[in-house]
């Protein structure tokens, strides 16, 4: 971790094709890159420093591949994440159902992990209604549900992506101190027990 | 992973594919070719870096042992009325250029169409339940019944305790490769021998293996016999795409060797040593690439890498933006290292619009924040050292001119120092600029090879002239050799070429090769 400092974990999840890379490729590079898909291999890594306030925030952003090969590699990405951006494509019924299912994965094994739910591609919604599989309120819906933000973004124009990755930090930056303070008890409670297991065990 | 560790040392212990470590300290000093292996140009001076072969037979000596008790299919008989699905009745003279990969899939092709049988390479695979997993072209839904055709005729002849090898039809060839639970079959309108193509399937084999590991390939299909393995390698089929087109076009494939970055050997020493600084506990091989051109690799003592693997990583990086957009981290079996489990590769651009890419191999699935920490160090190293503005100045011109060596008649050629694994060749020349002109220029390389490698009757060398270019191939055991001339050239001339060419190779070797390979 010496090479670079990265204050907080947020993992990109969500079906193949949605277009994760797209949504960090906007933001990083303020970019869109038109041409064939390419598919995400393994997972690619990128930090990125933010303001919020006065105070920087690097985000260490992991965009996992969709596919399902890499499905059992995904825990070593969104392990101690802060933040998952969970994707769908709003024009992909499936892409939700997908959706759920990391939603699902995050609750059972990451409880401190901040779940966003995110939207791609509405401006193709916007070019033609009748694209849209996903109603508005029902992913709203399941948002509330979860305890999750809501997001709808097109990485082609740009609409709502800063604001989306922005959230992330502002929300991190107002956890952090709660965190920091639980932590610090924590871990002093926790040495005192591993010191006592380590004994015991020895005299076994 | 210690068992990894273990497996690559003992393969390379029992002798068959360790790298000939012999004569090494008697190189010669004298220009005159060394013929015997490790004293040619461009042999490495200390050890290999590859577990490298006798070139392809390495790569085919397991089907070959099986010859013996297989019939081989010659004539089409009672399965003529099946093929004539997957090859056509008439030989159509049309050439169709391999579409260039990595462009939209011609998946959409209608697979009962002229065009779509009169391509020249099909590549299809199967799983043994007969279920499509890939075909080259047109999509596999609508191939199902004539990947079912092929199942059955690969069960067929094992029924009868036999192996099916390959059917040859009017100027087509089908070929199989059975590699439990896949089966690959080719139907190729070319006449390269079968056991060129054979090894086109076995490279496509290995392409699925390193997604997926052999372990799990297993696995999955001992427990759902009739699993669409389409699934896991969604998204990966650009990449055999890719590596299909290669197998046309790379050298380094059809040679079973790799080509290197021309570089002063100062330099190259420079970026070599900087990288091997850079180590880590869990870093078996970092490997530098400009384009499909090595810069460097340093590997973990006694680990050895095959050229296979490696090419499977030059296809890897080369068929995918992927590793632009920030630091890649992905599982990677290499299966000629070890076909059970995955290494982990870190795959990053040293600077965001430059050609070299820095590949570091971990056994370490979390280790991706030490392998950045890798890369920061070796970057640092080097941006102090003026090698790397060499190398940068380098990466601009990957390629040489043919006009260098100064043979008037020579238009190109590829040498292969067998006993390093590494192979040089200067660009095309003008009279090969289009893409078919390159293309045919590599057929002929591959006819001269096939001759060369002949399973019964190898040649050690081959003169032919034609219409459009004379040609020589020669092999000894130190080296491979196949140059091209233009057709006014005669057999005397293109024999004095040979020394001569040689002579300009030993003077160039610190520059064409890596002559000094480094280990952590």
């Amino acid at each position: 971790m010496s090479a670079m400092r990265v204050d907080a974990k947020v993992v990109m999840l969500g079906k193949e094709s949605v277009g994760k890379t797209s949504l960090v490729e906007r933001y990083v590079h303020h970019r869109f890159l038109v041409g064939p898909y390419q598919n995400t291999i393994g997972a690619a890594f990128v930090a990125k420093p933010i303001q919020v306030g006065e105070k920087v925030i690097t985000l260490g952003i992991w965009d996992t591949a969709g596919s399902e090969r890499y499905e059992a590699m995904s825990r070593i990405y969104y392990r101690g994440a802060r933040a998952a951006i969970v994707c769908y494509d709003l024009t992909d019924s499936s892409s939700f159902q997908r959706a759920r299912f990391w939603v699902m994965e995050l609750q059972n094994c990451e409880e401190h992990c901040k779940i966003y739910l995110c939207a791609t591609k509405n401006d193709l919604v916007e070019g033609d209604r009748s694209l849209r599989q996903i109603d508005y309120h029902d992913a709203q819906d399941f948002a509330e549900e979860i305890g999750a933000q809501h997001f709808e973004t097109s990485s082609k124009t740009g609409n709502n992506v800063d604001e989306l990755f922005q959230k992330v930090a502002e929300d991190y930056n107002s956890t952090a101190f709660q965190y920091m303070t639980a932590e610090e008890t924590g871990v002093d409670l926790g040495q005192k027990k591993d010191s006592y297991f380590y004994s015991c065990c020895h005299n076994n | 992973m210690d068992g990894v560790a273990q497996r690559g040392a003992a393969s390379w212990e029992n002798g068959t594919l360790a790298p000939v470590d012999r004569l090494r300290t008697e190189r010669a000093d004298s220009p005159t070719p060394g013929l015997v292996e490790g004293t040619e140009p461009g042999a490495g001076q200390k050890s290999a870096m590859f577990i490298h072969a006798q070139s392809f037979e390495d790569l085919t000596a397991a089907a070959e042992q099986e010859v013996g008790r297989e019939a081989e299919l010659d004539q089409p008989g009672e399965c003529g009325e099946d093929l004539k699905v997957l090859v056509g009745e008439q030989a159509i003279e049309e050439q169709h250029n391999s579409d260039i990969a990595s462009e939209s899939r011609p998946k959409e092709e209608d697979v009962s169409s002229e065009t779509w049988r009169s391509h020249r390479k099909h590549v299809f695979v199967l799983s043994e339940a007969g279920k499509p997993i890939y075909s080259r072209y047109g999509t596999e839904e609508a191939l199902s019944s004539t990947m079912g055709v092929m199942m059955a005729l690969v069960s067929f002849v094992e029924a009868e305790k036999n192996i099916i090898r390959s059917i040859h039809a009017d100027g087509c060839k089908v070929v199989f490769l059975a590699k439990s639970p896949l089966v690959l079959v080719g139907v190729y309108r070319t006449c390269q021998s079968d056991k060129e193509l054979l090894r086109e399937l076995q490279y496509i084999y290995y392409q699925i293996v390193s997604l997926l590991t052999l372990t799990q390939l297993n696995h999955i299909f001992k427990h759902k016999q009739n699993y669409d393995l389409r699934r896991l390698l969604a998204g990966s089929e650009y990449l055999t795409d890719n590596l299909l087109h290669r197998l046309d076009r790379d050298p380094g494939l059809l040679l079973s060797a790799v080509t290197c970055l021309p570089l002063a050997s100062s330099a190259r020493d420079v970026v070599s040593s900087s990288l091997q600084a850079a180590k880590s506990k869990s870093l078996v091989f970092s490997i530098l690439l400009a384009g499909d051109c090595l810069v460097t690799l340093v590997r973990k003592k006694d680990q050895f890498l095959h050229h296979i693997d490696l090419h499977l990583v030059f296809n890897l990086v080369g068929s995918s933006s992927s590793f632009r957009e920030g630091e890649g981290w992905t599982p990677i079996c290499l299966p000629k290292f070890n076909t059970a489990g995955f290494f982990h590769a870190h795959i990053s651009y040293l600077e965001p619009a430059s050609k070299l890419c820095l590949i570091l191999v971990s056994t370490d699935r979390e280790d991706f924040f030490n392998m950045s920490d890798c890369k920061q160090r070796f970057l640092e190293r080097l941006n102090k050292r003026s090698a790397y503005q060499a190398l940068k100045e380098a990466v601009k011109c990957p390629s040489y001119s043919v006009e260098q060596v100064g043979i008037p008649e020579l238009r190109h050629f590829l040498y292969k120092s067998k006993s390093s694994g590494l192979y040089t060749s200067p660009e095309f020349p003008a009279v090969y600029q289009s893409d078919e002109e390159q293309e045919r220029l590599m057929g002929l390389y591959q006819d001269l090879h096939s001759h060369l490698h002949h399973p019964t009757r190898p040649l050690r060398s081959f003169y032919r002239c034609s219409e459009t270019e004379n040609l020589l191939a020669w092999v000894t055991s130190g080296f491979e050799l196949y140059l091209c001339f233009s057709p006014l050239g005669t057999k005397a001339l293109a024999v004095s070429a040979v020394n001569k060419l040689l002579k300009w190779i030993r003077k160039e070797e610190d520059r064409l090769f890596i002559l000094s390979p480094l280990t952590y």
